[in-house]
């Protein structure tokens, strides 16, 4: 569904990432571990555009992405959802508001289908009570979840996590945690950057260990986590955990 | 010399015409201001030479010289090429000398909304364009409206400098009366009063939208 092919990408003279190659097949949970550096966010940035790279490719569903083309980028991120470390609510609209934002402004869909849909997704993540309220009036773990409600709003082949829970308190990761284990297993195609070993262990098809810009290691989580081949793996594990 | 507080009554009817005319001056000089402000906040803020350079010696040439000089300057010259009257020639350089400072308060305000914010629009999909006019814009006038305030109330007060080319607004008439019955004092105590009404009913104001705005939840 996602393919990225020999990608590399330069910060000025910093090469953050050297040359990834990633598939993400359909309804798989893919999760990349990494120490802070590794490249791993700078990656899901990439698949979304919201970086640029100077080499490679990234193909989804067979059409491959041209960075130069706007249009074909806008078309592309309206099928691929993205929720972010911080959230990044928008803070002058009500919960309701952000959720149908994008279907209604993106894909043209009429106001009360969107409001119809936009509660049912804020039902999926526990927060139908909340549609009128305004960002700032929510916790961390609320406005996460808002955030994937957006996201599976513009009914996305395939969410990308940045980081989703490191912005959390630690008593509101669970609840952001358990949406996602609930997305895994509805069958959604998700691409997760995050510091969660546990979480990984239980949710993850495939981790992908990253190191320096490069993919170490990948496997099963229990060939990653509990065999690791890599000393480099071997060597980070043993610090997380 | 005494202080005849009688003729602050007497003479208060004759500023009434003066008190439309600041009205008039300062209104068209703000609003022209504000779409100037506007347009010149896009452009600086563009990254193409051909947009951002002009926006920056705009700024450059407005702050940079005293407004009674613009003023002067833009009576003369457009009397000269479009055979203005002095009143438009007060607006138009009222208004572009506002335009320069408002695109300076928009400019800051759009720059204060987080990356994220647009980052999130474009993830949705939507295009610059409309992330700038859905989720940037209506963040950033709210983040400015203090500013503006302030700006608005610099700009009426200023309409006072229109008085140089002629326009009988509230200064020029208080001279002007000032110096025919020797009781200049009072008369520009009168221009005072009309001024501390006019500021005090845009602080008002203000206040009450940003009030308004706040209650409506911001993060």
């Amino acid at each position: 569904m996602i393919t990225i092919k020999e990608l590399e990408k330069w910060f000025d003279q910093l090469h953050v990432l050297k040359g990834i190659d990633l598939t993400v097949n359909p309804s798989e949970v893919v999760v990349i571990i990494g120490a802070s550096g590794s490249g791993k966010s700078t990656l899901l940035r990439c698949i979304n555009f919201l970086e640029e790279f100077q080499k490679g490719e990234i193909v989804i569903e067979g059409k491959v992405i041209n960075q130069q083309d706007e249009k074909m980028i806008n078309e592309m991120r309206s099928r691929v959802g993205m929720v972010f470390q911080h959230f990044n609510l928008f803070p002058h609209m009500s919960v309701l508001q952000n959720v149908i934002e994008g279907p209604i402004q993106v894909k043209g869909m009429a106001q009360e289908e969107a409001v119809k849909m936009g509660r049912c997704y804020l039902d999926e993540v526990g927060l139908l009570d909340k549609e009128d309220a305004y960002p700032s009036m929510l916790s961390g773990g609320q406005k996460q979840r808002v955030a994937i409600a957006r996201a599976l709003a513009m009914e996305p082949l395939a969410i990308l996590f940045d980081e989703p829970t490191s912005a959390l308190d630690p008593e509101l990761v669970g609840e952001v945690l358990s949406v996602m284990k609930n997305l895994a297993r509805d069958g959604m195609t998700m691409v997760i950057v995050t510091h969660e070993m546990g979480f990984a262990r239980e949710v993850a098809d495939r981790v992908v260990y990253m190191d320096e810009g490069l993919i170490v290691e990948q496997g099963t989580p229990q060939q990653v986590f509990d065999s690791p081949q890599k000393e480099r793996t071997q060597s980070f594990l043993s610090r997380v955990r | 010399m005494t202080y005849d507080f009688k003729a602050l009554m007497d003479f208060f009817p004759y500023f009434l015409p003066a008190a439309w005319l600041t009205i008039v001056v300062s209104f068209f000089g703000i609003v022209l201001g504000v779409v100037l402000g506007l347009l010149t906040a896009f452009a600086r803020i563009s990254s193409k030479p051909v947009f951002n350079l002009p926006a920056r010696f705009y700024i450059f040439v407005i702050r940079g010289t005293p407004l009674l000089l613009q003023i002067l300057f833009l009576y003369y010259s457009l009397r000269g090429i479009f055979n203005f009257e002095a009143m438009t020639s007060a607006i138009v350089a009222l208004g572009v000398h506002n335009g320069a400072y408002i695109a300076e308060i928009f400019r800051g305000a759009i720059q204060s909304i987080a990356v994220g914010q647009m980052e999130a629009a474009r993830s949705l999909g939507m295009t610059y364009r409309k992330a700038i006019l859905r989720i940037v814009l209506p963040q950033a006038f709210k983040r400015a409206i203090p500013s503006l305030g302030n700006q608005f109330i610099i700009a009426l007060k200023d309409s006072s400098l229109a008085s140089a080319i002629t326009i009988k607004e509230l200064l020029l008439k208080a001279q002007q009366l000032g110096a025919s019955n020797f009781k200049m004092m009072e008369m520009l105590t009168i221009a005072a009063f009309f001024y501390l009404f006019y500021t005090s009913i845009f602080t008002w104001l203000f206040h009450k939208i940003e009030v308004k705005l706040s209650a409506s939840g911001n993060a």
